[in-house]
């Protein structure tokens, strides 16, 4: 085994940016993910373990019946470190050291909407400074502006996980769609890629070229105002009427059961997250002329035995002959012999010669004397 | 932004590190391994050198990979002469040789080293010749099984249609102070079996060792003689019957491939539970603040015309509100930030220290 170091050509970090596309579609209080099935499992109703329309944070519990979950637990001890879930009064004044505190892995996430009518709403005004930051990318974020007051107004506001965009909404991506009896009667996108979310179609429909709501792209949240009629039809949303974008993705983790007539409505919401990953990428070269020799057993010609001579002394090992692994279509002639080695890993160690990881080929490479290779690691950190 | 005031911190004083060890508890019900899916959660390779066990169907891709299920024989062991070519003689024989490598290695001679009952290998003793392999995913196991917490239920029952009608366990009863650290790949402890549900276990095999547990590695090695009966050099009073065949243990091991040998040892699973360990390092920084520092911001919102938004008099103390702590390296680079969940009102009558934990 050789040692070789990395020089500064050799190793490099850098930062993968990647948009990973999510859609929900919501219909009768249903939610879909990505448009997964619900799928009921030999133990529960959904098979990941967690409501439906939810995703699972670790995917640990996949259809275990309950008193069969994996949970995590911590013991009390001198590191004075707990579980979230363990209030710290729980903590100083219930549990004794070397008890256990434990928790759940029932951890899960959805987009949930919350529909405000009155003057009570805590999650728009907690929003305020946030929307008039955003006020230098479009007039329409502002709390308060000649285009509506967000203290009064009705507000349909969406709040999306930020485990299911990454650290933003990419921007231009965002495309809401209400349905009603499977027809589309309004589609939102931010077209203008400022967060505006414009009406663009049907073609022609009632609003199109309108603004019915923005979008906080590193926040997670959608606030919608439109309440321009969509179409004629009346179905039970938060009122009994036409539909409006104020009442989008109606039953979507809101605490409304749908009635009869919402269940010819369905939405769907489109975007892309943001998110960043740090590799680092290591160049291992194997030289012409170097790595061409192994010490595993396998290497030498097993048809000759070792050769030991002693002495009083001496105890002196003779050569062995490495095997010939050279190809021959003549089953009478021996080829010249070259020396080959298989590479099958590179492993990386530390300046102390420890190892701390192992890169695996796929298939040996054959490394020859006039042959050179690079292999490219990379490392996501 | 308020504009930052450096302090630099006391490496002695001001700094330290911790390693916190968070566990999982695993259970694992006989009816996952054999029965609830009808062993669509069971994948067979066309090498047939192993099985794998999941936690769900595995063509679905919410299944987790729990275990994989192999086994070997030594060359040393009475039965070996006997496995046939169809009992996959010579990867039962690899696989052994393999597993003995990376677990227990080589002695000076450079021969590889069998499993050793005790794990006193220089003493000689008892050896592991026919082995039943768990491998546990690295997904359950974590950074390593938590010692003493290992428990595996089997069906010791004689007639294969109702194995569970008797079980024994298998524990590391002595995992969590005394393991051994004879292994190229970590620490590991002894198996010991104890009696379940209707006696099963011969007297003599009642606390008797029946195989190794890997703890870092996530291995159980298991004596294929724990189905045996006391007069076959076995646990049990009465030996099982491993298939519909009613064969024996040693049949199913000379006899069948390793997945058909899977198949026998999961149709006898009735329990196994463990708990994982993870090991998280904290770096904890005491950020401390003297009465006269930090009283002040210079942050645009803490004037107001001309005058210090908080102050009502001129004769009023400083005050300043902390909401951010950002951790710099040497050049004064920002490397990390630790925010308050309410900002701290910091005046000059009022010290603080304020902990900041960077787990990593």
């Amino acid at each position: 085994m050789s040692f070789y170091k990395f020089d500064e050509d050799d190793l490099f970090t850098n930062t993968i940016e990647a948009y990973p596309q999510y859609r929900f579609y919501t219909q009768s209080g249903s939610i879909y993910v990505n448009d997964m099935p619900h799928l009921t499992g030999e133990n529960t109703d959904n098979n990941i373990g967690v409501p439906k329309g939810f995703i699972s944070l670790y995917e640990y519990n996949i259809d275990r019946p309950a008193g069969n979950l994996i949970y995590p637990f911590i013991v009390k001890d001198g590191h004075r470190d707990t579980l979230k879930t363990v209030s710290k009064q729980a903590y100083n004044a219930t549990l004794l050291f070397g008890e256990t505190s434990t928790g759940s892995y029932s951890l899960s996430a959805s987009i949930s909407r919350d529909y405000y009518s009155t003057t009570t709403r805590t999650r728009i005004n907690a929003l305020r400074n946030t929307l008039n930051h955003y006020n230098y990318l479009s007039p329409h974020y502002q709390y308060s502006s000649s285009f509506g007051d967000k203290s009064s107004q009705t507000v349909n506001l969406i709040s999306i996980p930020s485990i299911l965009y990454g650290s933003k909404i990419k921007k231009g991506t965002i495309s809401l769609k209400y349905y009603v009896t499977g027809t589309l009667v309004g589609e939102l996108q931010d077209k203008n890629y400022n967060g505006e979310l414009v009406q663009v179609g049907p073609e022609g429909s009632t609003g199109s070229g309108s603004v019915a709501g923005v979008c906080l792209y590193r926040e997670g949240f959608i606030v919608l105002t439109g309440s321009w009629d969509l179409n004629t039809e009346n179905i039970q949303t938060d009122a009994f009427g036409p539909s409006k974008w104020i009442h989008f993705n109606y039953g979507a983790n809101d605490g409304n059961p749908p009635a009869l007539t919402t269940l010819s409505a369905s939405f769907a919401i489109d975007y892309q997250g943001t998110t960043h990953t740090q590799t680092m990428t290591m160049f291992a070269t194997a030289p012409y002329g170097e790595l061409n020799h192994s010490n595993n057993p396998t290497y030498l010609d097993s048809t000759e035995t070792q050769g030991i001579s002693t002495g009083s002394l001496q105890y002196m090992e003779q050569p062995r002959k490495i095997k010939n692994i050279v190809e021959s279509q003549f089953l009478d002639v021996e080829p010249d012999f070259v020396k080959t080695t298989y590479i099958s890993k590179v492993a990386i160690y530390d300046e102390d010669k420890n190892l701390i990881g192992i890169a695996k080929v796929a298939t040996p490479v054959r490394k020859t004397e006039e042959k050179q290779y690079t292999f490219k690691l990379k490392l996501d950190i | 932004m308020a504009e930052s005031f450096y302090k630099s911190l006391d490496i002695g004083k001001d700094v330290a590190n911790t390693r916190t060890l968070l566990h999982e508890a695993i259970p694992l019900t006989g009816t996952i391994v054999s029965g609830t899916y009808a062993d669509a959660n069971i994948k067979n390779y066309a090498h047939g050198m192993f099985q794998s066990v999941y936690d769900y169907p595995y063509l679905s891709s919410s299944a987790n990979h729990i275990f994989d299920i192999t086994t070997g024989v030594s060359a040393e062991s009475s039965l070996y002469a006997s496995v046939t070519t169809a009992g996959q003689k010579s990867k039962k024989l690899n696989i052994y040789n393999q597993m003995a490598q990376v677990l227990v290695g080589y002695d000076h001679t450079g021969s590889i080293q069998r499993f050793d009952e005790d794990g006193d290998i220089l003493a000689g003793g008892t050896k592991i010749d026919d082995v039943i392999f768990l491998n546990f995913s690295r997904l359950l196991t974590k950074d390593e099984i938590k010692k003493g917490t290992f428990q595996l239920t089997l069906g010791a029952n004689a007639t294969y249609a109702t194995p569970m009608s008797k079980t024994f366990h298998i524990t590391d009863a002595s995992g969590s102070d005394g393991y051994l650290v004879n292994s190229p790949v970590g620490e590991y402890g002894i198996l010991f079996a104890s009696q379940g549900t209707g006696t099963p276990l011969h007297a003599s095999g009642v606390n008797a060792a029946c195989g190794l547990l890997f703890y870092q590695a996530g291995v159980c090695a298991l004596t294929a003689s724990i189905f045996n009966d006391n007069a076959a050099g076995g646990l049990l009073t009465t030996k099982c019957e491993m298939n519909s065949a009613t064969e024996d243990i040693e049949a199913v091991l000379t006899g069948s491939n390793i997945d058909a040998l899977g198949d026998a040892f999961r149709h006898r699973i009735n329990n196994l539970q463990f708990n994982n360990t993870v090991e998280l390092n904290s770096s904890v920084y005491f950020c401390r603040i003297n009465h006269n520092e930090y009283n002040y911001s210079t942050n645009p919102t803490y004037l107001s015309g001309s005058k210090i938004r908080v102050k009502t008099q001129s004769s009023d103390l400083p005050v300043s509100y902390i909401t951010t702590v950002g951790l710099y390296n040497d050049n004064n680079e920002l490397l990390a930030t630790a925010k308050l969940s309410e900002p701290l009102k910091k005046s000059s009558d009022t010290e603080f220290t304020i902990r900041v934990r960077l787990d990593y």
